[in-house]
């Protein structure tokens, strides 16, 4: 194809910060159906967006990941609150567990919730909202994670265990 | 001890205790917490809500993105009324919402309902901000633009009634893979480029042009949807900016630089657009195609398209010079509107002597036909005439020299607007003024001159005189009738 070299070339001239996007977009679209790239597309923009529009310009990588992070928390959580899902909320329970969390409208429906008990447990440790962060909403791994965070992957596999445990008790105490 | 303390306590204890073997658990708490019972409490449920987290936040959200971001609060199903609203079916589904053709029972028409999504309407604000557009959208009125017809709030939700336009948009072209013949790209240049100049003409941006808001209906009319998201270009200082600058709306692959960076955008965004998707449309190759919406715009930002010739040749040169003008990054290099670009489309075309477009050039084919066959009709009429003098001598001679010279004098007229027509094309609409009256009252005179000789001819020749009669009233109708609008039609397409 001719018109390869033309796109690297112009790729080269791209900025880190997008390649860091664009990454993360790719992760995501590889999970979407043809048709429904548009919301995909529409997050990370908006994510993008509002990192441009912070006024914050972003250190390194790691910075921008814990942003980029922290985005698209906002905006996942705000939709879901938008749409009054909170409303169907009941917590969870010894019944609802874990099967029922896989399905995507009660996930919408916890979000909400999620993200008020992550406001809290960020108060007490700020490390563990942002692992929370870029595991759950930002859809980073282990090794990613804990690159990010400057810290070893087996430390973060269990302050990743810490954090959950702590959510979910949180989650399931509310009623 | 403050809370600090205490947390980074829980946390050191339960990380150390999820090392421990689960039988000697409960003395090595009892040891390591240090009779802080609190502290052992804490740790404690911690470590059973561990046990019974399952997959709990293991698979990130994103895999759920198209639930979260595009689920509706409710669908709407055959049948269901709103309102005066019946839902026929759904008819599509958008980034902003679900659409469904309904019926209004209040007019008795169809009409397409946008559901407006939750969080879109969830604020007093955001409402305020949709009424306005929903204002400003109902404005427009132009055959290349879906009609808004109202903003409706129905038990509770918010939807956009429009016109129903029956066609397929221009993404579903895009995606069978079949590419429009030169004479149709710019037909639907120019119209495309119509509608455009008709909002921005009344301040109106759509900002959010792409090949899945034009429609083409089955007869072959351009229809430019949503302008749902356009607002007023020209600020309205009493009701606020309607958009932050900063906040974008809009599908990135069709968004101009600026608009991609987040400034404020004018007219010349739809014209970057108008550019972005007719390159696509013509080629099946975005101008910036990369693997993912980010890397195109990126490219967007920072490189040039191909130039359109290189990647198809038979592009019509005028499509082609203003689709490259529309893709400059800088907008004051772009045409200022859409008049502009229809402006810059009919110009080369019409020096080389014909219209813009396939459906005036058709017409123009029939409006000629209609000259040479009157032209034609006035030699039969005065040949028949002449016959009936002969058969009838007397008065029947007069109304023969009627007719030869209405003939005469008609078919001239109508001769020269041909002529005028093929070789000096501006002039055209002056000389169908001078040349309307004397053709009417040419055919008129034939007309009855005809229907008189009939009559004279009733009681000897039946045959002929019925067919005199007939030949008079029908040149008299079809210039009454179908003259004014195949001329008005030919003059005057978008009419």
């Amino acid at each position: 194809m001719p018109s390869n070299s033309k796109e690297q070339a112009a790729d080269q001239l791209i900025p880190a910060v997008y390649h860091e996007l664009r990454r993360l977009a790719a992760a995501y679209m590889r999970r979407e159906r043809p048709g429904q790239t548009l919301q995909a597309t529409a997050l990370v923009h908006e994510a993008f967006l509002r990192l441009a529009g912070a006024g914050q310009p972003w250190k390194d990588r790691n910075h921008f990941l814990g942003i980029a992070a922290r985005s698209m928390r906002q905006i996942l959580v705000e939709r879901a609150r938008a749409r009054g899902a909170q409303k169907r909320w009941a917590g969870l329970d010894r019944v609802s567990l874990t099967e029922s969390l896989v399905r995507g409208a009660d996930e919408d429906a916890m979000l909400p919730a999620l993200d008020e008990a992550l406001t809290r447990l960020e108060q007490l440790d700020p490390e563990q909202a942002r692992i929370v962060e870029l595991r759950y909403f930002a859809g980073l791994g282990i090794e990613e994670t804990a690159d990010a965070l400057g810290i070893s992957p087996a430390t973060l596999k269990r302050r990743w265990a810490l954090a959950r445990a702590w959510l979910f008790r949180e989650l399931s105490e509310r009623r | 001890m403050n809370a600090g303390d205490h947390w980074r306590r829980v946390r050191d204890l339960f990380e150390a205790a999820l090392e421990q073997p689960s039988g000697a658990l409960e003395s090595w708490l009892d040891r390591e917490s240090g009779g802080d019972q609190q502290l052992r409490a804490d740790v404690r449920s911690l470590l059973d809500h561990h046990r019974r987290t399952g997959s709990f936040l293991l698979e990130p959200v994103g895999n759920r993105m198209a639930e979260l971001m595009g689920g509706d609060a409710r669908t709407l199903q055959p049948g269901d009324t709103l309102g005066s609203y019946t839902i026929v079916r759904e008819v599509g589904r958008g980034g902003m919402g679900r659409v469904y053709l309904a019926s209004d029972a209040r007019l008795g028409r169809n009409v397409a309902l946008k559901a407006l999504p939750p969080e879109l309407t969830f604020d007093a604000s955001h409402r305020d901000r949709l009424r306005r557009e929903a204002r400003a959208a109902a404005a427009l009125t132009h055959p290349g633009i879906c009609t808004v017809y109202a903003l409706e709030e129905l038990d509770g939700d918010l939807f956009i009634a429009s016109e129903y336009v029956d066609g397929a948009t221009l993404r579903y072209q895009l995606d069978s893979g079949r590419r429009p013949s030169p004479a149709d790209l710019a037909h639907i240049a120019g119209e495309l480029a119509a509608a455009l100049g008709h909002a921005h003409h009344h301040g109106i941006v759509h900002r959010d042009l792409k090949p899945d808001n034009v429609m083409m209906t089955s007869d072959g009319r351009v229809k430019v949807l949503d302008f749902g998201l356009a607002r007023l270009s020209t600020p309205d200082a009493a009701a606020g900016p309607v958009t932050q600058p900063g906040t974008i709306f809009g599908t990135p692959a069709y968004m101009a630089p600026e608009q991609l960076q987040g400034d404020t955008v004018d007219a010349r965004a739809d014209v970057f657009a108008f550019g972005v998707l007719l390159y696509e449309y013509a080629c099946g190759v975005h101008p910036f195609g990369a693997a993912t919406p980010l890397a195109v715009a990126a490219r967007i930002l920072e490189s040039e398209a191909t130039p359109i010739v290189e990647r198809r040749a038979d592009v019509p040169p005028a499509v082609a010079e203003v689709i490259d003008r529309c893709l400059s990054k800088a907008p004051a290099d772009r045409f200022e509107s859409g008049a502009g670009i229809a402006r810059a489309l009919e110009r080369p075309e019409r020096s080389r002597g014909g219209h813009s477009g396939g459906a005036p050039r058709r017409l123009a084919t029939w409006w000629r036909t209609h000259q040479f066959v009157a032209i034609g009709l006035y030699f039969v009429a005065s040949s028949l005439c002449w016959q009936i003098k002969e058969w009838q001598p007397g008065v029947t001679t007069a109304i023969f020299v009627a007719v030869a010279v209405a003939g005469t004098v008609a078919g001239v007229f109508r001769g020269h607007l041909v002529f005028t027509e093929r070789v000096n094309d501006p002039r055209l609409a002056s000389e169908l003024q001078r040349a309307a009256l004397v053709t009417l009252l040419a055919d008129l005179v034939i007309g009855l001159a005809l229907a008189a000789a009939g009559l004279l001819l009733a009681s000897t020749r039946p045959v002929p005189a019925v067919l005199a009669i007939a030949l008079g009233v029908g040149v008299g109708l079809v210039r009454l009738v179908v003259e004014p609008s195949t001329t008005a039609g030919f003059m005057n397409p978008k009419a």
